[in-house]
């Protein structure tokens, strides 16, 4: 046997297990050093801070469960949201990133390790993330080997598809939910490949901890039945089979069922019916086949046949039938928007609001994957080669993930651990080949008889040998080679049964140099994609002094800050929903409403104040105790994430639930543009909204052109006045902007005569001036 | 008002002696010179005395009683002199709502020979806005009043007291009534930025009811102040001691609060924009303020209770070793989340960490180390009202001892458990009210460290580490299978 490059003989093979092992570890610690370092942009660029808006309330949430403990937390009902009626925090929230934060807070504390609340929060996700490398590397160790396993883990590790969801500061429900979907999917594998009970059930805790954890345990609901059914309809019904989803079935539902905000769900609504579907069907196959193996007359085989399928049509018909009768739930809204993408945006607005629940744009795929998107498809292709049990659960999962990523920005969360996975096995599989120092034995006289057939079956081993080859690298594989190819294996494969592999050192070097290169470009990229694109903490922003250095603008902060330091403590704060989290986390007053979307109709009551004349939002104000109102304004530095832009969604919300009054197309100019500068519509002008975003924004230019920088709009010099609130803060670029609510007159006259009286008194005092010239 | 008084209590040991023998002395003038500021107004009285009879050693200085509960800093020397002179309390005169303080001078005097004697006294809380809301562009005007006569028990040729403003726009004052007696000149003059009520000559001895009666009146001066009146509400100082890092770390988190004029309607930010522009910012605004940090200080930090404040500059001072003197302080320009009108409030953390050495030494007569720790940071003209200062000594620490450069309300020593802590640190903690900037002084503190001690920590990491490893090695050799699988096909 020859082989291309010299190996090592005298090596035991204890020897070589041990240090692929300690290889192994070593590699592993440094992918979870990379995966936590490269999430740590945002604590270093900024500074260890709660990120965006979601983040704030778990992250008040946990201060509450570390304060007061587990039990005060459950039954904690949260008076200052969604003012007047509240919110029962303990039953409307999934408590899992909360709960291990405040495991771990309270086992450092034991420890006499007083690590601040907040800095477990901030690195909670990091540290999770490590913990999602190692829960991939086993799922893939599963599916081909350790060696793909660890080329996975390094995938997941520093992916921004995942990163995105995963940097410090980032403390959201998929921050540990990523670690749990693949851990979960490992145990079922292991279930599956077993036929164990235990890792059944080590499963269905894992899944209990995934359903407290995030609402997108569906996924695993659901994945985990089809997985079983594609088996079952392919024949592969076993005893492993029914073990292992019996056991993840049953105590998997039961546990989840114990986290209040699931409560009866997995058993009425329609989410979760598959999963009972195929527990159902499972026992009437084991029950069937176990029939069948006692029983030997071909009739009464017949006639099991079409009983078994007269029962799982009669249990269909039930669903129907009980969904009909609204004893199961149909589906939700959400629901349905995964199905068809216009729906939200005809029925629900909140939910078509949000920007993480649009379709996904193409390129975002590239730059949230780059490389791995390309070998996905061949990592697939691969599992098609062998397709053991595994293998088609990669498959499924490859093909429901693509399709939600496609259709949700969010869910490209759980497209990511597919495609590294896929990509794994796939570069994997190449560098097996291509590493692999054996040489194929080739016949001397064959050699010399056809001088031509080297060339020729050197690229056929290639073709042959790695799809991955195909679709990484075009500088080996010409178009005309491939046709090449195809002729001389067609060829060879007609003649003699030719052996496979790779002659040569070269002809790997060019390869695995390839391979390497897109590999660091790989990282180049998400080194890049993380720090420019997801470290950012959206509460803080950042832009550059003219001397190169880093200027924090810290407006979001500043307000906040004021509101709770100068405010009375049950001040009710108004805002657009957005920044409801923030202001209750970080001004500490009561908020209207807040990203905890369940109330469409108080929503709309605020779009409506926002989006009404000042008159009409006046009662709304007053009804709701309202005593501040906070609105966003990037027109004086350019921000575009402010409320003008969202200013349309108030409109629509408000109009989905009070149509007389609100209508969108007022909004627009008769062109229909959507402008605020003098050609405005008079609806857009008299909104509360325009009004506090441009209250005196033209005099901040003294006599020059006002121009708001985030419409390149010119602002009318005459400004719009306000009779019913006026200005309380503004911080120092004008992004945040509160404004009181004025209490009525105390002489009983509505605010606007007793503001037109104010102003006019000068005016009454110089007419009789002019009368006495007159008479003169 | 009674707060202070047990502040005043705790500065002057009170003796039961009765007021001194009358007339052994005689003030040949007595000048009051009243330092007008925010929250913080100084006092300084010169007293020329002239004694009466022979061997006099101990002069008495009267305060009236609102005087005294105000005064947050009292310090009684001969002019000219560093060394300041024992006071103590003794009493009350009979009748009259004032406090005796007698003081003993260095050597007693001899019949007609004089002293010049410098009461220098610090009040806290004297002034008030006036008008109590000033708009945003308003100018901010404060109200001081005292009483017109310096009381004394000895008679009295001459005196006067001056009422110093940094600004000479002077409101109103008083006219006083009824010094026809003392004066037949104009009772009270200005001149510029100051207002002065005297000379009124042949002053009886005052310290009694009688002359409180008939000529004691109230004075009011009402005039226009700069500069922004601060006050902590809250200061607490935790000064961290680690022997394994050399380092000293302190960290101040403050209650800083606005008592200017309160702020009169809303805050408008193009207005505020305008006039910092122009240069023209209201005097009762706070937009930042700078603090003196010690040298060579490192880590420094600023955050409040949301988070880092992006807003401020730092530049340190090159450490200066224990010993030398220091010339250069570090100087932290810290600018607040938003500009602190008059009435609002703002709270913040500021911490550092600085070399032990600068600030603590070991004794190896005694084999004590001792460490000062300042008491407070002074922010330039406000008083500190409530303040409370824990030390936290290394782990292990005994034998603790403290000198407090004046005495603490309470004192309490406690155990603070913090990072890989066994049995916790000692703790002292000092708490103190109405702090002025005459009160930044260091606190002493000395402790023994035996060798143990300092090994704890590495100790206990070390047993923590060996349990683990040895729990490790242990699980992965207990084998809990019940069933033994002859093979496994998979």
């Amino acid at each position: 046997m020859s082989t291309a490059y010299p190996l090592p003989t005298n090596i035991s093979p204890t020897t070589v297990a041990n240090t692929a092992s300690l290889l192994r570890i070593v590699a592993f610690g440094l992918i979870s050093g990379a995966a936590i370092a490269s999430r740590l942009f945002a604590v270093i660029n900024f500074e260890s801070i709660i990120h965006e808006f979601d983040p704030w309330f778990n992250y008040r949430a946990t201060r509450v469960l570390a304060a007061k403990g587990f039990y005060e937390f459950w039954n904690w009902f949260d008076p200052t949201a969604w003012y007047p009626l509240g919110r029962v925090v303990g039953g409307t929230v999934y408590p899992g990133l909360m709960a291990t934060s405040g495991v771990i807070y309270n086992f450092l504390h034991y420890f006499n390790l007083p690590v601040d609340i907040r800095n477990i929060c901030v690195l909670l996700a990091p540290g999770f993330s490590a913990l999602t490398a190692w829960a991939t590397y086993m799922f893939t160790a599963e599916m081909k080997d350790p060696s793909a396993g660890l080329l996975a883990a390094a995938f997941i590790g520093i992916v921004p598809g995942y990163i995105s969801r995963s940097v410090a500061g980032s403390y959201d429900n998929e921050a540990i939910a990523i670690f749990l979907l693949m851990f979960t999917f490992y145990l079922w594998i292991k279930a599956l490949k077993l036929g164990s009970a235990l890792f059944g059930t080590l499963a269905a805790v894992f899944y209990f901890y995934m359903v407290a954890a995030w609402g997108g345990y569906a996924f695993i609901t659901n994945m985990i039945p089809v997985h079983a059914l594609v088996l079952l309809l392919m024949g592969r019904f076993s005893g492993r089979l029914y073990v292992a989803y019996c056991s993840w079935y049953a105590i998997g539902t039961l546990s989840s069922m114990q986290v209040p905000f699931v409560g009866f769900q997995p058993v009425r609504t329609s989410e979760h019916m598959g999963a009972l579907g195929v527990f159902g069907l499972l026992q009437i196959v084991a029950f069937a086949s176990l029939v069948r193996s006692h029983v030997s007359s071909k009739q009464f085989q017949n006639l099991l046949a079409i009983s078994v399928v007269t029962m799982g049509v009669l249990g269909a018909g039930a669903f129907v039938v009980m969904t009909y009768k609204g004893w199961i739930a149909p589906w939700t809204g959400r629901f349905y928007s995964l199905w068809d993408t216009g729906y939200a945006k005809k029925y629900i607005p909140i939910i078509a609001s949000v920007s993480e629940h649009q379709p996904t744009a193409w390129p975002s795929f590239f730059m949230d994957l780059q490389l791995l998107i390309f070998l996905f498809p061949a990592g697939v292709i691969m599992c098609f080669r062998e397709l053991r049990d595994e293998h088609v659960f990669v498959i499924i999962y490859a093909v429901v993930a693509s399709y939600f990523a496609g259709v949700m920005v969010r869910l490209m969360l759980t497209l990511t651990p597919v495609v590294c996975v896929s990509a794994a096995v796939a570069l994997s599989t190449l560098l097996d080949t291509y590493v692999e120092a054996k040489e194929p034995d080739v016949p001397e006289e064959r050699m010399e008889a056809n001088g031509s057939s080297a060339p020729d079956g050197k690229k056929t081993k290639k073709a042959g040998g790695a799809v991955g080859s195909q679709a990484s690298t075009t500088a080996v594989a010409a178009a005309s080679s491939a046709i090449s190819d195809f002729v001389s294996a067609t060829r060879s494969s007609a003649s003699t049964p030719r052996q496979k592999g790779i002659w040569g050192a070269d002809t790997r070097l060019v390869i695995l140099l390839n391979a390497i290169g897109m590999l660091v470009f790989f990282v180049f990229h998400c080194t890049w994609v993380t720090s420019n694109a997801y470290s950012s903490p959206s509460v803080v922003l950042a832009s550059t002094n003219p001397d190169g250095s880093q200027h924090i603008i810290d407006d979001y902060r500043e307000a906040y800050y004021w509101l709770r330091m100068n405010t009375p403590q049950d001040a009710v704060v108004m805002s657009w929903w957005d920044y409801g989290y923030q202001i209750a986390g970080m001004a500490d007053r009561v908020t209207l409403v807040d990203n905890n979307t369940w109330n469409n109709t108080h929503i709309a009551t605020v779009g409506k104040a926002m989006s009404s004349p000042e008159e009409v939002a006046y009662p709304i104000l007053r009804k709701h105790d309202v005593d501040y109102v906070l609105v966003i304004f990037g027109g004086l530095l350019g921000y575009s994430g402010d409320d003008i832009n969202k200013f349309l969604w108030m409109v629509r919300i408000a109009q989905g639930v009070w149509p007389d009054e609100i209508q969108e197309p007022n909004y627009f100019t008769p062109q229909g543009e959507y402008r605020v500068d003098d050609r405005a519509s008079e609806a857009m002008k008299t909104s509360l909204m325009y009004k506090m975003s441009y209250y005196r924004f033209s005099e901040l230019y003294g006599g020059g052109n006002a121009v708001d920088r985030v419409r390149n709009q010119q602002i009318p010099k005459v400004g719009p006045t306000l009779d019913y609130l006026e200005e309380a803060f503004t911080t120092e670029n004008w992004i945040v902007r509160i404004y009181k609510v004025r209490k009525e007159d105390t002489l009983g006259r509505d605010l606007k005569t007793a503001n037109a009286f104010a102003q006019g008194k000068k005016k009454k005092r110089s007419k009789p001036v002019s009368r006495r010239r007159a008479i003169v | 008002m009674l707060r202070l008084w047990s502040a005043i209590s705790c500065l002057l040991l009170a003796s039961a002696a009765a007021s001194a023998s009358s007339q052994s002395f005689e003030n040949s003038a007595i000048v009051r010179t009243i330092d007008l500021g925010g929250s913080l107004v100084h006092v300084t009285t010169t007293f020329a005395v002239k004694a009466l009879k022979e061997a006099a050693g101990v002069y008495t200085i009267t305060l009236p009683e609102d005087e005294i509960f105000n005064t947050s800093w009292l310090e009684v020397k001969v002019k000219g002199k560093q060394q300041p002179l024992t006071v103590t309390y003794s009493g009350a005169p009979a009748g009259s709502k004032s406090h005796n303080l007698d003081v003993s001078l260095e050597k007693p005097l001899e019949a007609g020979a004089t002293i010049n004697l410098v009461l220098e006294t610090v009040q806290t809380h004297t002034t008030r806005p006036w008008p109590q809301q000033a708009a945003q562009d308003e100018d901010q005007s404060l109200k001081y009043e005292t009483s017109l006569f310096v009381l004394s028990p000895y008679n009295t040729s001459v005196q006067r007291t001056k009422l110093k403003s940094s600004s000479p726009r002077i409101i109103f004052y008083t006219e006083p009534e009824n010094v026809q007696a003392f004066t037949l000149e104009n009772p009270v003059t200005k001149s510029g930025s100051t207002v002065t009520y005297g000379p009124y000559s042949n002053v009886p001895p005052s310290a009694n009811q009688a002359f409180l009666d008939k000529y004691q009146q109230r004075v009011v001066l009402h005039y226009s102040y700069d500069y922004p009146v601060l006050e902590v509400l809250k200061l607490r100082r935790a000064a961290e001691i680690s022997h394994w890092g050399a380092n000293l770390n302190i960290q101040d988190d403050i209650v800083l609060h606005n008592a200017g004029p309160r702020l009169n309607g809303h805050f408008s930010r193009l207005q505020h924009q305008t006039q910092s522009f122009y240069g023209r910012g209201a005097p009762h605004v706070l937009p930042l303020f700078t603090v003196q940090l010690p040298p060579g200080i490192r880590n420094t930090y600023y955050l409040d209770q949301i988070g880092n404040v992006s807003t401020s500059h730092l530049r340190v001072a090159p450490s200066v070793s224990r010993g030398l003197k220091n010339t250069q302080n570090s100087v932290l320009e810290l600018k607040p989340r938003y500009p602190i009108m008059g009435g609002w409030n703002y709270t913040y953390t500021l911490g550092w960490d600085a070399p032990l050495g600068d600030s603590g030494s070991y004794d190896p007569n005694t084999g004590k180390y001792i460490v000062s720790i300042p008491v407070m940071t002074e922010i330039p003209g406000a008083v500190v009202n409530d303040a409370e200062i824990s030390i936290i000594l290394p782990e292990g620490a005994t034998d603790v001892d403290y000198v407090a450069p004046f005495p603490a309300l309470s004192n309490e020593i406690s155990t603070h458990v913090t990072y890989l802590d066994t049995i916790g640190r000692p703790m002292v903690i000092f708490k103190y009210k109405n702090l002025t900037n005459k009160h930044a002084k260091p606190i002493y503190v000395s402790y023994r460290v035996p060798i143990s001690a300092h090994l704890r920590k590495p100790m206990a990491v070390a047993t923590v580490l060996l349990v683990l490893f040895t729990f490790a090695m242990v699980a992965r050799r207990v084998d809990l299978t019940i069933y033994k699988t002859p093979t496994k096909k998979m």
